[in-house]
């Protein structure tokens, strides 16, 4: 039996590149799911400072969205990878260290993605802060309920409602995002099929395969996003 | 983009270089970077495994200067900079020795030349071309080098010789015999080539790393190379081992390991056999 070239290509084991790229499909779905999580604890943050009443506070929340989401991607990776390790070496220095000191590429990966999801976020759950009524959190604290109860049984439900549909875009920025880490040296879909493609000379085999292996992991994250809209307004009647 | 890392090569010195000097000496660990996806320079079998040219020369130059190495895969994007902030200490990856590289780091003397050579088809006039020498080095060329390319001149003279635009080889037509021979350009070496089978031009000069894979295979049986293999000048100064310039002793050491490995042939022998021809840099 003969298979097409591309197939050969493709086979699973030391033959081939099929479970190389699954792998690097393995990682980019971990680097983007721990950088959406912490992504969403930034934005829980930063939507908390940018609606704090202190002025100081909201400076800092603001800053910090405008920097992230005025300055490209890449460049803050690049400033992360780079300027995080020399920065790290030099205060070692100063304590008598001199190996070279390697940071893990997934740690980097993940806080500089992180980072950048986070500044999204933040814009995404405090638009839906915003969003819940205020006559609710007046009743609320007209029957007495504390802070913590308030933000418990009022807010949480409500905003993670509202904000889901925004947060599922951030969550498929996030994801294609992943492809520029490929710089820190990760092995994700982007660079397996950088390596596969200069390795075999078969570019399109290689890139097209990627983007099928996005495709899946958007198609199914859809799916999850659609069926978690579904939960998050059970109890909500559609007009 | 690639200014853009210059620069942030540049910044990352100005910012006081976290990387400083280190003192290399037998012994010493070096940590050697390649890409591992540009075959056949270096690259990435479908198990894994980091194969190529620079994969096996690496392993004996290290040996030559008594240093443990470590191969690491980096990505091509961002390899000077990560160089500069001390992520590994050599780059190995095909990069060829340029001026405008030569203001961030410095490099070790060429492992592997360009050589460039002219193509005819077999049935040409041209296909006894000789200049009664095998190889010729355009940076001092001594009075048989000399005799050779003014016969080489001699024999293109009034004929088309085509050339891919924007390169090294199109530099040497116009530098060495743009007054004799007309030069035509090409966007493409494909369509070069097609224009030479089918007799627009009467020699085509390009590559012997593009010509000898291509002349093996079912295009090219109707093309022989002919003259000289033409290396230095304006076909550039090779590909060398890139190192932070504060580590000139580095530089050296690799510089002699390199000039012993072209003396003893294990060069010659590591490009035969994955380039398909001998690319020892000369001096």
């Amino acid at each position: 039996m003969n298979l097409p070239d591309w197939m050969l290509l493709l086979q699973w084991g030391d033959a081939g590149w099929g479970d190389e790229m699954v792998r690097g499909m393995l990682m980019t779905l971990a680097v983007a799911m721990a950088a959406f999580l912490l992504g969403i604890v930034i934005g829980t943050l930063g939507a908390a400072l940018k609606l704090s009443r202190y002025m100081l506070l909201r400076l800092i929340g603001e800053a910090y969205t405008t920097l992230i989401r005025g300055v490209p991607d890449l460049l803050v990776i690049y400033l992360l990878f780079f300027g995080g390790s020399m920065a790290l070496m030099t205060v070692a220095r100063m304590f008598g260290y001199e190996d070279y000191i390697e940071l893990d590429a997934f740690a980097i990966g993940t806080i500089a993605l992180g980072t950048i999801s986070g500044a999204y976020a933040t814009e995404v759950i405090r638009g839906a802060v915003l969003s819940v009524p205020k006559g609710q959190i007046e009743a609320a604290k007209a029957c007495g309920m504390s802070r913590f109860l308030l933000f418990r049984r009022i807010m949480v439900p409500q905003v993670a409602r509202f904000a889901l549909p925004g947060l599922g875009n951030v969550w498929q920025l996030t994801l294609k995002d992943t492809s520029l880490i490929s710089i820190v040296g990760l092995v994700e879909i982007m660079r397996q099929a950088s390596v596969a493609s200069g390795s075999t000379q078969k570019p399109f085999t290689f890139y097209l395969t990627a983007g099928v292996l996005y495709l899946i992991l958007t198609a199914f994250s859809n799916k999850g996003f659609g069926l978690a809209e579904l939960w998050a307004n059970r109890g909500v009647r559609r007009a | 983009m690639k200014r853009f890392l210059t620069a942030l090569a540049l910044a990352s010195i100005a910012f006081g270089g976290a990387a400083d000097a280190k003192d290399f000496k037998a012994g010493s660990k070096v940590r050697i970077a390649t890409e591992g996806a540009y075959a056949p320079w270096n690259f990435t079998d479908s198990s894994g495994k980091l194969d190529g040219f620079e994969v096996d020369l690496y392993a004996d130059l290290c040996e030559r200067m008594d240093v443990q190495c470590d191969l690491v895969q980096t990505a091509w994007e961002g390899i000077i900079p990560a160089l500069q902030a001390g992520k590994f200490d050599a780059i190995m990856a095909g990069m060829s020795i340029t001026d405008k590289r030569k203001e961030v780091i410095t490099f070790s003397r060429s492992y592997m030349g360009s050589p460039a050579s002219f193509v005819v088809v077999k049935s040409s006039p041209l296909a006894s071309l000789s200049a009664g020498l095998d190889a010729l080095t355009l940076a001092d060329v001594d009075a048989k080098e000399k005799a050779g390319l003014d016969s080489m001149k001699a024999a293109l003279k009034g004929k088309t010789v085509g050339v891919q635009i924007s390169t090294t080889h199109e530099n040497f037509l116009n530098e060495y015999m743009g007054d004799t021979v007309t030069v035509k350009t090409y966007d493409t070496q494909e369509n070069l080539d097609l224009d030479l089978v089918a007799g627009r031009i009467d020699a085509a000069l390009a590559s012997l790393s593009y010509w000898v894979p291509l002349l093996e295979g079912e295009k090219g049986k109707t093309m022989a190379m002919v003259g000289p293999k033409m290396d230095g000048g304006p076909f550039g100064n090779g590909v060398g081992a890139g190192i932070r310039k504060d580590d000139q002793e580095l530089a050296d050491m690799f510089t002699k390991a390199i000039d012993e490995a072209r003396a003893d042939g294990t060069i010659a022998k590591l490009s035969k056999q994955w380039f398909g021809f001998d690319g020892t840099p000369k001096e």
